[in-house]
């Protein structure tokens, strides 16, 4: 009560510099502060990744994605232009809206990937709308990815603990990884070699979890170890939940999966 | 044609093609061998090191205790309200950008005006079909607006502070004895 | 105002219309004009080696004249097969990692062990059929040129019976196992496309025969019309066995192609699984005019039955010697335009399956058309160099 008394007051006093404080960080303290602990002193979110005797490649990692929580904000996006440059155009990660009407006509867009979110209403529907939802996607990070069966040089590969990632000095730029993704999320970097969504690799491995989870503020994705029984993960895939994948009828087993899913999305 | 002296014997021109496929051959196995990377095939056809230079990547993001580190104030008024779920980078930029061993390295932006009713809008607009039924509060402008009986030219941040957008309108309630608002 | 695809559009494609979902990803074409002239070079290469392996192995004798020739022109051509390639890489400087790290699932590996042994393989049988020829030639000239035949002749002088009799089991096993290697050379190229499942147009088994049939026509029809326009322009006599020889090949070759391309989109057609509403979508909709105008009805129907009149009817010279370049041409169209409705076409279509993206070569782009008309043009080039080293045809200069 006394936090709400001072700010009682502060309101009182005058609101626009209240605002200016705040906003400016002054109230912090000087702009010239070293802040007191490092980088790795901020709790793990993932358990057990920092631990000197963790086998990291004794977890296996899953990526939820709850279709049914997403608002379709972008946040996710956002976050993750800012983990790694990504050129315009391209996307590891985005979100899709669909748009189903009572003559089952889907009706999908996306425009500039959601990154700037949503700020139009489709006005090209012709009948009443039967359902509607956001779908956010990317890696799908394959048991047996299609990508890494093509790629001519082994720059492509999946590590021992399940993780496609790209080799930045072996590629060649071919392309071919590009084409054999089913799932569209590769492309080509300003370095002219292939890249794509990594689940945050360098992230998990020091136990912070994926930028994109991280910023979500309505929890529609999730990470976390499934042979950890604490872990949301692991409570989620063993519940009764309507779970799975895209284009299972690829064949290239994701470890991406959706709760929530609705047929009509590919 | 007569049989002549030749400089040659007939299968010298064989002989000379078969050495310089060897030298060939042989000589490609070990350029092979030299310009083959060391930690190539150590764990599956790829560079083994790659592995290690992936995870040792800088994150440029962080997380929202990275930044309560410093800033207690808005923390405080962070961690309590509605908004503990919204990042801050999210809004303001990576702490790569702000912070780098420890050391303040730059200033990060602070959304002001059109720019904050559009960060809002990303999440509270009312009128993007594909929300799910039961999710965060929505309204349409200007409608909201005109409800609370306000100027349609006002920015949300002047009635709600960004932070937690809740606080104000609370503490409004509270001074003017009004009942929490559904 | 409604943008359904807002992301940002460069290299000039257009936005997807309204109802027209793409994924944000594939808006942009990653294999362009390099990728269809890269088959379309190397198959010409395996079919004029078919040529030329008809006569050595099958003892086609009518085909004697252009037997040298063809090999030439294969060499020539897959000389220039790596340049597109090269062009098209992001880096190519670490192009030779195809040969250092093959990774033995990926098709596109076997690039580099491919190449390197058929070029090695077609070296050879060019070496080894024009030594006698370039051993005489070696005497007439003198500098530069002598010594440079000199090392294409591994500086042995002797053309002695025995040494040809050498010689010639030599070449009947290169031309011998030179087929099988051709039909690797453009047989994997297809399973580049073939192997793809996530791309509907090009997942199918038929695609290596598909594509390698295919080579096997340009080569054929490269030959016809190099034959006639040289010695056209040259003013030298044409054998016209030899032509209605060729022409019979190239028909019965397209018959096959023509075949085996119309059951794969037939079948699909037929079958109406869960892709075909996709196919169709690009077949009757961006390609519509590529593939059945172009591709099908003027440059597949119109030159069949051209080809069948010169084959089944015995036509007068004069009347086989005009038609023969044009069918040729019109099949070499055929055969690019094939390559472009694949490759192109292939990426056009989302992955979405919901939508597809536009595709507009630019003249002077990395990829353009300006490149590819230099890359197609200098296969012809080098084949005029070789023309002054090195006689194209048998009826001259006889050595043995």
């Amino acid at each position: 009560m006394q936090d709400i008394q001072e700010i009682k007051n502060e309101i009182a006093q005058d609101r626009r510099a209240f605002i200016k404080k705040v906003m400016g960080g002054a109230v912090a303290g000087s702009l010239l502060m070293v802040i007191p602990a490092t980088a790795t002193e901020i709790a793990e979110q993932i358990p057990g990744m920092r631990a000197e005797k963790t086998v990291f490649t004794k977890k296996r990692f899953a990526f939820i994605v709850d279709v049914t929580r997403c608002i379709g904000c972008g946040s996710c996006c956002v976050a993750d232009r800012n983990e790694y440059d990504v050129p315009d155009g391209v996307y590891r990660t985005w979100v899709e809206r669909y748009i189903i009407d009572d003559q089952d006509n889907v009706f999908v867009d996306s425009p500039n990937g959601g990154t700037d979110g949503y700020t139009e209403p489709r006005t090209d529907i012709p009948n009443p709308v039967r359902d509607t939802f956001f779908v956010p996607k990317l890696c799908n990070m394959c048991e047996k990815p299609s990508c890494v069966q093509v790629c001519p040089v082994g720059a492509t590969y999946k590590t021992e603990d399940g993780f496609v990632l790209i080799d930045p000095k072996r590629c060649v730029g071919c392309g071919y990884c590009v084409q054999a993704c089913p799932y569209s999320v590769r492309y080509f970097n300003k370095n002219h070699t292939a890249d794509k969504c990594t689940w945050c690799y360098h992230r998990v491995r020091q136990g912070m979890l994926p930028a994109c989870v991280n910023v979500c503020p309505v929890q529609a994705r999730k990470f976390g170890d499934i042979l950890d029984k604490s872990s949301e993960v692991y409570k989620i895939l063993h519940e009764p939940h309507v779970i799975s994948v895209l284009k299972p009828g690829m064949g290239n087993k994701p470890s991406l999966h959706y709760v929530g899913l609705r047929r009509e999305v590919v | 044609m007569e049989k002549e002296d030749y400089k040659s014997n007939y299968n010298t021109h064989v002989i000379r093609l078969v050495v310089i496929l060897v030298v060939v051959g042989v000589g490609g196995y070990f350029a092979k061998a030299a310009f083959t990377p060391d930690t190539m095939g150590q764990y599956g056809h790829y560079r083994g090191s790659n592995v290690e230079e992936q995870k040792g990547r800088e994150m440029r993001n962080m997380t929202n205790d990275s930044c309560f580190q410093c800033h207690k104030y808005i923390r405080r008024i962070h961690k309590n309200g509605v908004h503990k779920d919204v990042s801050c980078e999210v809004c303001h930029g990576a702490y790569a950008d702000h912070v780098k061993d420890g050391k303040y390295i730059g200033k990060l932006p602070v959304k002001r005006g059109a720019e904050i009713k559009a960060l809002c809008l990303r999440c509270h607009n009312k009128v993007i079909q594909a929300r799910p039924r039961d999710s965060i509060k929505v309204v349409a402008l200007p409608q909201h607006l005109e409800e609370k009986k306000v100027r349609t030219d006002h920015i949300c941040d002047q009635c709600h502070m960004v932070h937690d957008p809740l606080l104000w309108v609370k503490q409004a309630r509270e001074m003017m004895g009004m009942k929490e608002e559904k | 105002m409604i943008s359904v695809m807002s992301a940002v559009a460069v290299h000039g494609e257009s936005l997807a219309q309204a109802t027209n979902f793409i994924f944000p990803n594939d808006l942009h074409v990653h294999w362009s004009l390099m990728i269809v002239l890269y088959p379309y070079i190397t198959g010409i290469v395996a079919g004029a080696f078919i040529v030329s392996s008809l006569y050595h192995v099958f003892h086609v004798e009518d085909l004697k004249p252009i037997a040298r020739f063809s090999l030439l022109f294969a060499l020539a051509f897959l000389i220039c097969a790596t340049w597109p390639l090269l062009n098209h890489l992001g880096h190519p400087e670490r192009a030779m990692s195809m040969m250092l790290t093959p990774n033995p699932t990926s098709a596109m590996a076997g690039f580099g062990y491919i190449y390197s042994a058929y070029m090695v393989v077609l070296v050879m049988e060019i070496l080894f059929i024009y030594r006698p020829t370039m051993v005489a030639l070696k005497e007439q000239s003198s500098g530069l040129v002598k010594t440079l035949y000199g090392l294409l002749t591994f500086g042995s002088d002797n053309v002695s019976k025995k040494a040809m009799t050498l010689d010639h089991k030599i070449i009947s096993f290169l031309a011998a196992i030179g087929i099988p290697m051709a039909c690797v050379l453009h047989g994997y190229v297809g399973f580049i496309f073939g192997g793809v499942k996530a791309n509907p147009l090009w997942a199918t088994p038929l695609m290596p025969l598909i594509f390698l049939l295919s080579a096997c026509v340009s080569g054929i029809a490269g030959i016809i019309l190099a034959y006639v326009m040289i010695k056209k322009f040259t003013g030298k006599k044409i054998d016209v066995a030899c032509v209605r020889t060729c022409i019979k090949f190239l028909w019965g070759f397209f018959i096959l192609d023509f075949v085996f391309e119309m059951l794969e989109v037939f079948t699909h057609f037929y079958m109406s699984t869960h892709h075909w509403h996709t196919l169709e979508a690009l077949l009757w909709g961006p390609l519509a005019t590529s593939y059945w105008f172009m591709q099908v009805k003027i440059f597949s129907v119109i030159p069949f039955f051209i080809l069948m009149f010169l084959s089944l009817v015995k036509v007068r010279d004069k009347v086989l010697l005009f038609f023969a370049p044009i069918v040729s041409f019109m099949i070499l169209c055929q055969v690019l335009l094939m390559r472009w409705n694949v490759v192109i076409g292939g990426q056009l279509m989302s992955k979405s399956e919901r939508g597809a993206t536009t595709f507009h070569p630019q003249w002077f782009e990395k990829e353009g058309i300006l490149a590819s008309i230099i890359i197609m043009v200098a296969p012809v080039v080098i084949l005029w160099i070789f023309g002054k080293l090195l006689p194209f045809w048998n009826d001259e200069k006889q050595t043995s």
